[in-house]
């Protein structure tokens, strides 16, 4: 993987996140997040704040809206409140979760 | 050769069945139930409902009408109350039956 | 393909059968057809990848493959596998959606994250809308404003060009300044056309209209 930024365990960061790279959250980090790639929030990571990237991938709390152009993951430990908007979206067995989600639908005709 | 839908004991269908298929009912179903194959009225199933279809055999319970294209068949254990339809019938000794019948060929 | 319990009592709703109404059962359906109504059973529903199912579901497990558009309340798990696509909310302690399905709606699993922020969600609906904007505050209730706006009013020679805060029992010049009826004017309580006639005229100031007072 190129060059990911990291805020460490006992980092705690309130403002504008963004970049270009990818970014991994094991601290706590309050404002908003945009980037271009990945963002990936570990089990020790608390996230308040609204994301807007490419890949989202929460292990573990995040409290915010989440737009992302490619995929949203919410692995077994995540804990999360918020909206989820993207193409993609994987909820594992174990993951907490309260918020709407908005991916495109196919629907058969006249079934709305 | 279309599939079969059964319909268990515990479940209660309230509302208007239509299909294609074979149906065999183990369960109650009130309303209509219109079939271009066989219903099988199983002796657990209770069917309220007014029945179309090809063939109907009874060895549960049914209480509405029944309009067939081929053939009607109340079983020994079977109960009906209602008129048939129908250019065969066969009710078995035995069988409970309260209603008309219309054998006659359209 | 999920391993159902075989043995177990099963009810299979085959492909070519529509069923519109209620369902209710103390067993495990599965749903090839198309169902429109209600389902409730205290065990277990799979809509397979033929299934549609347009319909409020109650149940204890829930593997859609199919097609549902509704709410489903389970008391266990909520699957949305690879080709299944779901439209309505969710609300089950364990909801479980597999890379490639598809679904638009709320899920509620309970207590989730550390209440950070404030917890004032949008009602479920089937459909999840925008957040909802706070209402715009009204534009404050139109006071009687004695004020003719003196902007209004011709520069009454000589009158006392006392702008805004008199009652209309202003004694104006020719013409007194027409009483404007009280308008709601926005909070900023900005005189109607607040500007001066340019006519040279007694300086008429135009004060902010400050419903203050008489």
């Amino acid at each position: 993987m190129p060059e990911a930024g990291i805020i460490g365990k006992g980092i705690e960061i309130k403002g504008e996140l963004r970049g270009e790279e990818d970014l991994i959250i094991e601290g706590r980090v309050e404002g908003t997040i945009t980037l271009k790639k990945h963002l990936i929030v570990e089990t020790t990571g608390v996230v308040v704040a609204d994301v807007q990237t490419e890949n989202i991938t929460i292990k573990g709390q995040m409290n915010g809206n989440m737009v992302a152009s490619d995929k949203v993951e919410f692995a077994t430990n995540a804990r999360v409140d918020g909206d989820v908007k993207s193409p993609r979206v994987v909820i594992e067995d174990g993951a907490r979760f309260r918020g709407n989600v908005e991916m495109e639908v196919e629907l058969p005709p006249g079934l709305l | 050769m279309p599939g079969k839908t059964i319909i268990g004991k515990t479940i209660i269908i309230e509302g208007e069945i239509e299909g294609a298929e074979d149906l065999v009912v183990q369960g109650t179903v009130k309303g209509s139930i219109v079939l271009k194959e066989n219903l099988s009225v199983e002796p657990s199933g209770l069917v309220e409902a007014d029945v179309q279809t090809q063939n109907v055999d009874v060895a549960g319970e049914i209480k509405g009408d029944i309009t067939a294209t081929n053939k009607v068949e109340i079983k020994k254990e079977g109960k009906m109350i209602g008129d048939i339809r129908a250019p065969r019938i066969l009710i078995a000794d035995g069988a409970l039956f309260k209603g008309s019948v219309d054998m006659e060929r359209r | 393909m999920i391993d159902k319990k075989m043995g177990a009592e099963n009810t299979i709703i085959g492909d070519t059968i529509v069923i519109r109404g209620n369902v209710q059962g103390d067993e495990d359906l599965t749903i090839k057809g198309r169902v429109e109504g209600s389902i409730t059973l205290t065990r277990d529903l799979f809509i397979e990848t033929s299934g549609i199912v347009k319909a409020d579901v109650n149940v204890q497990n829930i593997f859609i493959s199919g097609v549902l558009v509704g709410n489903v309340t389970a008391s266990q798990l909520v699957e949305i596998s690879a080709d299944g696509r779901m439209v309505g909310n969710i609300s089950a302690p364990r909801v479980v959606i597999i890379d490639g399905a598809s679904y638009r709606g709320r899920i509620e699993m309970g207590e989730t994250a550390e209440g950070v922020r404030p917890v004032v969600r949008p009602r479920p609906v089937s459909r999840p809308g925008i957040r909802p904007f706070p209402p715009r505050p009204a534009p404050a209730p139109a006071a009687p404003k004695p004020a003719a706006p003196p902007a209004v009013a011709k520069p009454a020679p000589g009158a006392e060009a006392k702008p805004s805060e008199k009652p209309p029992e202003k004694p104006s010049g020719p013409g007194g300044p027409p009483t404007k009826p009280p308008e709601a004017k926005g909070p900023e309580g900005k005189g109607p056309e607040g500007k001066p006639p340019a006519s040279g005229g007694p300086a008429v100031t135009v004060k902010k209209e400050e419903p203050k007072k008489p």
